[in-house]
């Protein structure tokens, strides 16, 4: 890649104009102030302005096409879905069970195969980050919205 | 000279000497872990210290930041790989010092060039902070728009590969930061109905995920590599650190320590610049240019000491002005707010106590980490390649999750975590800058207020910001910053295409 060339430059600069765009629509829709001023819209309407001048002189700069790495891409994507299901799941069960649940998921997407170190991972995560944050530094733990494993072992 | 009683408040408190004694530790030995960063550590450990009183909150992960610039040069020298972006160009000299059998003497050099240009930015930062605080106090909001809009400009445009993504990073954190209720008017903005965002993004889980989920994002592309420390040789000749073999270096490391001082002062350059301008110019000025990169020690001293001066004065805009100079001084924002702490040219005058102890505390720090790292930073190396990053990183992606939602006790933070995890590596991954993204954010809330404060004071609208010189001049200062870099960019980008012609 030369020097100053940056990946994907015509994809970002699409992406930076639309963002751009939709934030500037978005910005004219903030209320004047009662003196008609626009007070409240005027830093949003900047910023989403520069968004889309910066898209269009990436766009204008815009050498060929690039290639991007695709090989961790599953990775990633397994990853975000696990984290995204961490909090939904937290907000359904509570945090013990969804930490017991994403313990070795994370540490199996980081490439660990021994199914004793997985099970003890789902044991001892959800215990050790419960005694510290929630026991020791008090502070009060989600809680699960269909059901707790807190309720029934009387954490709290 | 109120240094020194807060020196002897500090010494004679033992809590908070532990404070930053595990704080040494902690961050280097976060530094020497290549991947992990002290913005890292500093963000996740940062909901721990909303429990904690502001001194030892503050002073733990002050001395976190200055011990995890220092512990970058032990992976750099040790393993070939910069634990920090700063000690990429320690690893230069470091590295081939180390293949040569003196690894420990490498190490030795860079301790003490990382202490005395870290004692050098620290007694910069407590001489001069007061005075430009007083100064700052006579800024009126023109003025203070003025310095705001010269960051925003340097801090997107001269950081990183690409002048447009850096500068639209800043732009991004802007319109994140408008998320809400307009803290004048209370008009909602870009809430889109929901309930939660009109609290708007919260500082906390926003950096752990730019700063700690997104390099667990980034480490699964490097999952199945290992780490390998090079086996230092037990000879002693080769290892130990004479004055003769030091003495060259002294030159080098007093030259850099003004040059990362002087860079930690500009909002947002950080450390990796400093220390590669000061090899730059060490090489440029050294009787030995032939030699440097291939095992000089003044290749180690003169970025290492670079990389650590930049640590104090990089507080300056932040205790000052309320400019964050860099991401830890960012992320330190969110403790001075969670403690009521005003931070900005009043501080001076409200926590004045508070400040010198924080800089006394920073001072023993670098001692400490002084002291560990010359006596033991081949034990560290050899503790950090048995760390299996398998299981290392798994349990910082589950920390993340309850750091994030410690900082509120909300969930919809830990959404937002997870969102901007993701945006983090791929920012990284795209060239945009996280550290401009973050910094912006910031810096987005003052900005407008005195931006609209201004504007109410105007006659003229915005000539306002023309017509008053120290105004202009500070937006003369981002003008002329963005040209620059613009045409030094253009320079580089031209300079294969002339190559290859000739």
């Amino acid at each position: 890649m030369a020097p100053g060339s940056s990946p994907a430059p015509r994809l970002v600069g699409v992406a930076l104009v639309l963002i751009g765009i939709g934030a500037t629509a978005t910005s004219m829709s903030i209320s004047l102030d009662q003196y008609g001023r626009w007070g409240a819209r005027f830093f949003p309407l900047a910023g989403s302005i520069a968004l889309i001048l910066l898209g269009l002189a990436e766009l204008r700069n815009a050498p060929g096409t690039h290639t991007t790495e695709r090989k961790h891409l599953p990775a990633i994507a397994a990853l975000l879905m696990l984290s995204v299901a961490y909090v939904w799941v937290i907000s359904g069960f509570g945090y013990l069970i969804a930490t017991a649940l994403a313990a070795p998921a994370a540490l199996w997407i980081f490439g660990i195969r021994s199914a004793a170190g997985l099970g003890l991972a789902a044991l001892l995560c959800p215990a050790a980050y419960h005694l510290v944050f929630f026991k020791l530094l008090g502070v009060f733990p989600p809680l699960g919205r269909y059901f707790d494993l807190l309720d029934v072992i009387g954490g709290y | 000279m109120d240094i020194f009683p807060a020196l002897l408040t500090v010494l004679s408190d033992p809590i908070l000497m532990g404070w930053v004694l595990l704080a040494a530790i902690v961050g280097m030995i976060v530094g020497a872990v290549p991947g992990l960063t002290a913005s890292a550590a500093i963000a996740m450990l940062l909901p721990l210290t909303f429990y904690m009183e502001p001194l030892p909150a503050l002073a733990f992960l002050y001395v976190i930041g200055k011990s995890g610039r220092y512990g970058g040069s032990i992976a750099a020298i040790l393993f070939n790989t910069p634990g920090t972006a700063a000690s990429a160009a320690t690893q230069l000299d470091g590295y081939p010092l180390a293949r040569q059998g003196k690894a420990s003497k490498a190490m030795k050099v860079a301790t003490i060039s990382s202490v005395i240009g870290d004692f050098t930015g620290e007694i910069l930062l407590i001489v001069g902070v007061a005075w430009i605080a007083t100064i700052a106090l006579k800024l009126g909001p023109p003025e203070l728009f003025a310095v705001y809009f010269a960051a925003f400009i340097v801090i997107g445009s001269v950081i990183g590969k690409s002048v447009t993504r850096g500068l639209a990073s800043a732009a991004l954190g802007v319109l994140v930061a408008m998320i809400g209720l307009d803290p004048i008017s209370s008009t909602e903005r870009f809430t889109f109905g929901s309930f939660d965002l009109t609290n708007g993004i919260g500082l906390v889980p926003l950096m752990i995920g730019i700063f700690v989920l997104g390099e667990v994002f980034a480490q699964i592309e490097e999952r199945g590599q290992t780490t390998e420390m090079v086996q230092n040789g037990n000879d002693a000749a080769r290892n130990t650190l004479t004055w003769a073999e030091y003495k060259p270096c002294l030159p080098h490391v007093a030259r850099s320590s003004f040059i990362g001082a002087f860079i930690g002062m500009l909002p947002g350059l950080g450390s990796a610049i400093a220390a590669f301008v000061a090899y730059g110019e060490g090489k440029r000025r050294a009787k030995n240019p032939e030699a440097w990169g291939k095992g000089a020690l003044e290749g180690v001293a003169a970025p290492e000491a670079a990389n650590n001066a930049v640590s104090g004065p990089s507080m300056a805009p932040l205790l000052t002005l309320g400019i964050p100079g860099s991401t830890i001084g960012a992320i330190l924002i969110g403790v001075f707010l969670i403690h009521g702490i005003q931070i900005g040219p009043t501080m001076f005058l409200t926590s004045r106590d508070l400040v010198y102890a924080l800089f006394a505390c920073g001072l023993i720090g670098i001692v400490l980490y002084g002291l560990i790292g010359y006596f033991g930073a081949a034990f560290v190396g050899r503790f950090i390649t048995r760390i299996p990053t398998k299981v290392l990183y798994p349990v910082i992606f589950l920390t993340s999750f309850v750091a994030a939602y410690t900082s509120r006790g909300n969930l919809f933070d830990v959404y937002v975590m997870v969102a901007a995890g993701f945006a983090g590596w791929a920012m990284r991954k795209l060239d945009f800058n996280p550290a401009a993204f973050v910094i912006s954010f910031v810096l987005a809330g003052g900005a407008e207020e005195t931006f609209r404060q201004a504007l109410l004071l105007s006659d003229n609208g915005l000539m306002i910001f023309v017509t008053r010189p120290v105004a202009l001049l500070f937006l003369l200062i981002g003008i002329t910053a963005l040209v620059m870099r613009v045409r030094s960019l253009n320079r580089q980008s031209r300079a294969p295409h002339l190559e290859a012609t000739q």
